[in-house]
């Protein structure tokens, strides 16, 4: 079996580690066990970026047929990561500020922050911009299930909240609380810091 | 640096299109809800249809009719919500239009009592006097010089002319070519006069 990169139906291109059986194994040397973990939350949310994909579970190791099979497992070389293996690179991830665990203080599922939230908040205010919004009460519903698809769609409320808190303090969003919930007015502040 | 823009104030009808668009969009998630409903109402009814359970596959059918005269209602009423929605906005676009046209009216008034008749008329008085006053010292500067003063300038003024004139012409001595002595005989009417006799001789074939 040869190590070379290898295109999943997805169309994501797994780096030739993938096609590594010690890859999915967790290494007793700690040196190359942190350079496996890195290569993985890489491997993690590029491969999250490209399908759009903002949550992962620490069961998605073991469920065949979900979304993060193509990564989680290499069947070309029999293997798959198993769920402690999985959990350890989480925290990883965790503790490199690349997801947050949603709910909190649990360690099971987390949204993925392939882009942190200063960029989402970039994202956000740059398509409230383009799309003429400035100004208008926005509904977080209709932010992250928009009529037209946009980059927003189906961003997890958690991360939407802390971006839009981010344009809040860059006096660049303004929150608006009514009974009912909340909306959102995106202001058109000053770029510049 | 410090805070530029200030962040507008919530109003009433801030508030108001918010809790529209929050009724949209619980509209909306019940639509989906019904939209899923449907197609499960008509995959039972497939899977009925499939075992022979006639009456099952027509019970879940009925279902279905009466979801989906739900989400036509609905419908409607997202259509009327929507278009409150925009209609307050329109309004609020139009408040502000005419309070742009406001400010302009106040700004164009504030202008024209700066501009009333008489102000003008004095400027351009005042104006016409300054201009008065400019012409006289001018006069008065240009007459300080005296008339020798002034054909000495004069001279000098001649001497250059004529040391950018005439010093150019000095030097190069006018040549023209003598006139000919003898009469000249046109050569090229001999030429004509031999040409058709050789023209006329024949061709042999």
């Amino acid at each position: 079996m040869s190590l070379s990169p290898h295109t999943t139906p997805s169309g994501f291109r797994l780096p030739s580690i993938h096609a590594a059986p010690p890859f999915f194994t967790q290494q007793p040397n700690p040196a190359t066990q942190a350079v496996a973990t890195e290569q993985w939350s890489r491997l993690i949310l590029s491969y999250a970026k490209h399908r759009n994909l903002f949550t992962i579970k620490v069961e998605d190791a073991q469920t065949t047929g979900g979304d993060w099979d193509e990564i989680l497992r290499n069947d070309r070389i029999n293997r798959k990561l198993n769920t402690s293996y999985l959990a350890y690179i989480l925290e990883q991830m965790e503790r490199s500020c690349r997801l947050a665990f949603d709910p909190p203080k649990q360690s099971i599922s987390a949204v993925l922050y392939w882009r942190t939230p200063e960029e989402w908040a970039e994202v956000l205010h740059e398509w409230a911009t383009s799309t003429g919004q400035l100004n208008t009460i926005l509904t977080f519903y209709e932010i992250i299930e928009p009529p037209v698809p946009s980059p927003l769609s189906g961003v997890p409320m958690s991360i939407l909240r802390r971006a839009i808190n981010l344009l809040i303090k860059s006096n660049r969003a303004q929150l608006i609380a009514v009974a009912d919930g909340e909306g959102v007015r995106f202001l058109n502040g000053s770029t510049s810091k | 640096m410090g805070g530029g823009q200030s962040v507008p104030k919530i109003t009433k009808q801030d508030r108001a299109i918010l809790e529209l668009k929050l009724q949209r969009d619980k509209v909306k998630q019940y639509q989906k809800k019904i939209q899923t409903v449907l197609d499960r109402e008509h995959e039972i009814a497939k899977q009925c249809l499939a075992t022979g359970q006639k009456d099952r596959a027509l019970l879940a059918l009925r279902r279905r009719k009466y979801q989906e005269s739900l989400l036509s209602k609905t419908d409607g009423q997202l259509e009327n919500l929507e278009q409150l929605v925009s209609t307050i906005e329109f309004s609020l676009v139009e408040v502000s239009v005419l309070h742009g046209l406001q400010q302009g009216n106040e700004v164009l008034k504030e202008i024209h009592k700066e501009l009333n008749i008489e102000n003008v008329e004095r400027i351009l008085d005042e104006t016409a006097e300054a201009r008065e006053v400019q012409r006289e010292i001018g006069d008065m500067l240009a007459n300080t010089l005296s008339m020798e003063d002034e054909e000495a300038v004069q001279a000098e003024l001649r001497e250059l002319q004529s040391e950018a004139l005439g010093v150019g012409e000095t030097e190069r001595p006018i040549t023209l070519p003598s006139v000919p002595e003898t009469t000249p005989v046109s050569k090229a009417q001999e030429a004509v006069e031999e040409q058709p006799e050789r023209a006329r001789v024949p061709v042999a074939a």
